[in-house]
Order: C-alpha cells, then sequence, then structure tokens
C-alpha cells in the first residue's frame, strides 16, 4: 500500500525543516539560553548569572544612546522613504508611456549590494573629493564643502539618505501594486465633480491605499530597524556614537568586547521589541484588512 | 479636463526622470572614477570627463591575489547556497501545497515566519556552534549562516508561484502512473520556472553581496568573501577610490545580470513574503 499523500507531503518537507530547526529554531532558542549567562572570554567559561545580563545592559548609556539613535534612525527612513516612493508611485501610475522603463530603472538601488552602496556613497560624501560637494558649489548652494559624515546630525542624515536611496524601490513598487486597486472612475467622477487633484489624492486616493501604505512603512521599518551594514563601513557608528544603531551596538558588545551573554541579552530584547511594536501596529493599521497589500 | 491631464501627465514624466537621474548618477560616478587615471580621480575641483580612460584600475584589482581569492570564495558560497536552497525548497512546497490536506499551510506560516528574526539574533550562537565545530573561517560554515536566511524566503516564493499554477497536469500525470518525484521533475518544475528562478536568484544574490555574517565567521583568507575584502581595501591608510570603485563594479556585474534578464519576474514576486531583502 502506499503511502497518503498527506504523509508523503510532509516527508517531502522534512529535510527542509530539520535544516531550518539547525539553523535558525535551534540557535534562537540557544541565543535566548545565553543571555542568562555570563561569558569569560579570558577563560572561555560560562557561568549562570540569572537577569544580570540584562540590568548590565539597561544601566549603559550606549544601549540608551542606541534606543534612541534607532529610533531617529527608523523614523528618518520611513518618512523619507514613504515621501519619495509615493511620489514615484503616483507618477508611476500616471504615466503611459515609458512606465516599464521607468520601474525598472526605479528597481535598480533595491537590487544593489549593500556594500557597494556604503562604498559609493562613501565616494560621493568624500569631503574633499566627493562629487556631490562639487555639485552643490557649481550650482552655488553652498559655498564651503559640507563635512557629510563628520558631524553627528549630518552624518544621521547622510546616512539615511543612502539607506533611502537602497529601499524607496520596494515602497514605490508596493504602493504602486496598491494603486492599481484604486478604480479608476471614481478618480474620473471626482475630476468631473470638480474635486481638485490635491483634495482627491487627500480624501480619495490615500484612504484607498490605506493598506499598502500601512504594508509599505512595515517592511521599510523593519528593515531599518535589522540594517547596519552602512552604519559599520561608513562612520563605524561615529561620530560621537550618533550612527550607532541597535544592531551595530550588539555587534560592538558581542565582538568589540567579546561580552556574548549581553550581546545575546540585547538581541532578544531587541527581537522582542520589534516583535510588540509589530504586533501593536497590526492592531492599529491592518494591511490585511480592504485590499490585500 | 484633457488639458489638465495632459500636464499632470508632464510632471509624472519630471518626477520620474528626476527619479532616474538619482537612483542611477552613483552607479554613473562609479563606472567614471573606475575608468579614471588617478590624477584626474584626485583632481578638485572635480574633472567630471576624463581626458583619458584607462582600465589599468581594473588591471590592478585583477592582480591583486586576494581579491582574486575573495571572487572565488564568493563565487563557491553563492552557488553552493543557491543549489542547496532549492534543492530543499522545491520538494517542501509542493509537498505542503500539493500533497499535505489542510495542515501544510500552518507550517508554511511557520517557515516564513522564522525569518522574522532579526540577524542579531543568530551572531553569538552562530559564532559559538561554528567555532565548536570548526567550521568558523570555513566556506561551509558560511553557507550555513545563509541558509538561515534564504530557506524561509525560497520556499515562500516557489509555494507562491505553484499556488497559481493548476492542479489538473498533476493529477493527470499521476493517473499516468508517475511518481511524486517524476512530477516535481518534469511537471512542476517547467511550470514554475519563473518562481523557483527568482528563488534561486535571490539566493544567489543573498549570498553574494552579505557582508554581517561574513564579517564576523570569515576572519582569514581562507573563507573570506569578496564584500568583506572591501571592507580591508577600505580600511587602508589611503584609499585608493579609483581601484575600489574598479572592484565595486566588478561585484556589480554578477548582480546585475541575471536581474536584468528577470526584473519582470522578479518585480512580480517581490512584495510576496519578503522581509529581508
Amino acid at each position: 500500500m502506499r503511502a497518503s499523500p498527506t504523509l508523503s507531503g510532509y516527508l517531502f518537507a522534512t529535510p527542509l525543516v530539520v535544516v531550518l530547526a539547525a539553523a535558525v529554531i535551534l540557535p534562537a532558542l540557544y541565543n535566548t539560553g545565553l543571555a542568562f549567562f555570563k561569558y569569560d572570554a579570558t577563560r572561555d567559561a560560562w557561568r549562570f548569572v540569572g537577569t544580570q545580563n540584562f540590568t548590565t545592559l539597561l544601566a549603559q548609556d550606549g544601549f540608551w544612546n542606541a534606543v534612541s539613535v534607532t529610533l531617529l534612525w527608523v523614523a528618518g527612513n520611513v518618512a523619507l522613504q514613504l515621501v519619495l516612493g509615493l511620489a514615484v508611485a503616483l507618477a508611476l501610475n500616471a504615466v503611459v508611456s515609458l512606465r516599464a522603463f521607468y520601474s525598472a530603472v526605479v528597481m535598480v538601488p533595491w537590487v544593489s549590494s549593500f556594500v557597494i552602496v556604503a562604498v559609493v556613497f562613501l565616494w560621493l560624501y568624500h569631503p574633499e573629493l566627493g562629487v556631490l560637494n562639487d555639485m552643490l558649489m557649481r550650482l552655488g548652494l553652498i559655498s564651503q564643502p559640507i563635512a557629510w559624515l563628520a558631524s553627528p546630525g549630518m552624518a544621521q542624515f547622510s546616512l539615511i539618505l543612502a539607506n533611502t536611496w537602497k529601499f524607496f524601490p520596494l515602497v514605490a513598487i508596493t504602493l504602486f501594486a496598491g494603486l492599481q486597486t484604486v478604480p479608476r472612475e471614481l478618480v474620473e467622477a471626482s475630476t468631473i465633480d470638480g474635486a481638485n487633484r490635491l483634495q482627491m489624492l487627500r480624501y480619495i486616493v490615500i484612504p484607498l491605499l490605506a493598506p499598502s501604505i500601512a504594508t509599505a512603512v512595515l517592511l521599510s521599518a523593519i528593515w531599518a530597524f535589522n540594517a547596519f551594514t552602512l552604519s559599520i563601513i561608513m562612520t563605524g557608528g561615529g561620530p560621537l556614537r550618533a550612527t550607532e544603531v541597535m544592531g551595530l551596538y550588539i555587534f560592538k558588545i558581542g565582538f568589540d568586547s567579546f561580552d556574548f551573554g549581553v550581546a545575546a541579552a540585547a538581541s532578544l530584547v531587541l527581537f522582542v521589541a520589534i516583535l510588540v511594536i509589530t504586533m501593536a501596529y497590526l492592531r492599529v493599521a491592518d494591511p490585511a484588512r480592504g485590499a490585500k497589500g | 479636463m484633457e488639458r489638465s491631464r495632459r500636464l499632470v501627465r508632464l510632471a509624472a514624466h519630471l518626477v520620474l526622470i528626476a527619479t532616474a537621474v538619482f537612483v542611477l548618477f552613483p552607479y554613473a560616478w562609479m563606472i567614471t572614477t573606475s575608468i579614471k587615471p588617478i590624477a584626474d580621480v584626485i583632481a578638485w575641483p572635480i574633472r567630471w570627463i576624463p581626458r583619458t580612460v584607462t582600465l589599468e584600475n581594473y588591471a590592478a584589482i585583477l592582480s591583486d591575489q586576494r581579491f582574486l581569492r575573495a571572487l572565488l570564495n564568493s563565487t563557491i558560497i553563492s552557488i553552493v547556497v543557491t543549489a542547496i536552497s532549492l534543492v530543499l525548497s522545491v520538494p517542501a512546497s509542493y509537498g505542503l501545497t500539493r500533497l499535505v490536506r489542510g495542515g501544510g499551510r500552518g507550517m508554511l506560516l511557520g517557515i516564513l515566519a522564522s525569518q522574522f528574526f532579526p540577524p542579531m539574533v543568530f551572531f553569538v550562537p552562530f559564532y559559538i556552534v561554528l567555532q565548536a565545530v570548526g567550521l568558523l573561517n570555513t566556506i561551509p560554515g558560511l553557507v550555513f549562516a545563509y541558509l538561515s536566511v534564504t530557506l524561509p524566503i525560497c520556499t515562500w516564493m516557489v509555494a507562491t508561484s505553484l499556488r497559481d499554477i493548476p492542479v489538473e497536469l498533476e493529477e493527470a500525470a499521476r493517473i499516468d502512473g508517475c511518481g511524486n518525484l517524476r512530477i516535481i521533475w518534469s511537471i512542476v518544475l517547467p511550470i514554475a520556472a519563473p518562481g523557483v528562478v527568482t528563488a534561486g536568484i535571490f539566493a544567489f544574490v543573498l549570498s553574494w553581496q552579505e557582508y554581517i555574517f561574513a564579517l564576523l565567521y570569515t576572519t582569514s583568507e581562507r573563507a573570506q568573501t569578496a564584500p568583506v575584502l572591501m571592507f580591508y581595501l577600505l580600511g587602508q591608510h589611503q584609499i585608493d577610490y579609483a581601484r575600489l570603485m574598479a572592484a565595486a563594479v566588478l561585484l556589480s556585474i554578477p548582480i546585475a545580470v541575471p536581474f536584468a534578464i528577470i526584473q519582470r519576474i522578479y518585480r512580480s514576486g517581490l512584495t510576496e513574503g519578503g522581509i529581508k531583502g
């Protein structure tokens, strides 16, 4: 007798599930356990310390610095990407000719490698030889070269700009897909009624687009929470820790100070924080409600 | 009314042209810098059009043994991760979406949910485990780390593309006496090819460009990947940006070519359940 389809179905999934368990589930559980142990790098030994890693973490200035830097970083990225993404999505929706070409071009940053984005923007931002300063000076917008990565506020802004370049395509395409579900007749009708374009956008298009906007914000925020390749390459977290986002902070505790237990605790805190924020967010702005996000 | 529509279209084109310039300029500048002689690279004000075009920066980077070794490591890792990801995720997606009654969806969602862990959760445990089994600083060690990211997303992508394929073909094949493996190979794979290719390219590109895991788990040249080597080029006292940009161009090619080919497929599959890029 042959095995039932359901049984063989699970059988086909077994190798994948085994590898996933080994590569994702077990390490995640192990990490949770490690958060309650203290690692002694000199003797390569672990000792159970209860919640001490968490109290150590919460007492560190670096942790709270990372919290505020990360919140600013996430908010800046989401806001900038949403504005740019919405403009591009609306424009893509309005054009008839060249639409395929434009959307292909818009996707270029999304498929770019993070390391390459980092080195190219480092070169664009170069304080003495950077093309960005050269352009702004030729246009007469600035008289002195700007040190893009040298002051805390400027560095945070410059990194957000580079990250926005990399990530706004996903926001634009998500919103563009959402716009396809806004009925054209509705928009046409309101034009005949004399609603001007901005009012139309504000009262008809944006509300209908809300599920897609919710999805785009979520994707962009989760991505920003996790991403620190730009910080580690372009600024190393400086100047004055102004760009030391949580990921980079955890990286440094773990692999500069070899404080493995505290690093594990911090990653756990970050994970729970993202989970809670996501859950709360999904309750308020549910992308599944209405059109498919 | 017709006039105002035309105005909106014009404005839309202007927005998109400005966006195209914003998007393409970094690449244009990267390529220009890479073919400039060094004297032009360090000129101020900037010499926008190089006086002569040179390939010396490419020659320099391609004669660097460490860079070649890193390219080879990146190539091996990306191919192996892609192969393992597909070999595991295609049968699993087929089994869960086609054979399992009822429960398949729950397990698929569970598999997808496992990508929700932030990468930082894995920094320390991977390090300890890889060290314990002697895989720190090796290619298999890095492959293992990458599978934690590629497997959930590849499974989801393949399962999504399977959902759109009618089951009648498979049922016909089954009546003709084909087994499951035969059905996967000669019916599902050809029809689901766009989804499978997209998943494969996703796995390849992720491994090709990944940086943080590679930085953590490969500290010696033996297993170092190209992105990590870029970081070391940056760490040198005097950064040679022309050479760095030549390296960046070379590293972009294996990403640009497949995406140029399947750009359309990728765009339609990408909003489906991908959290990590």
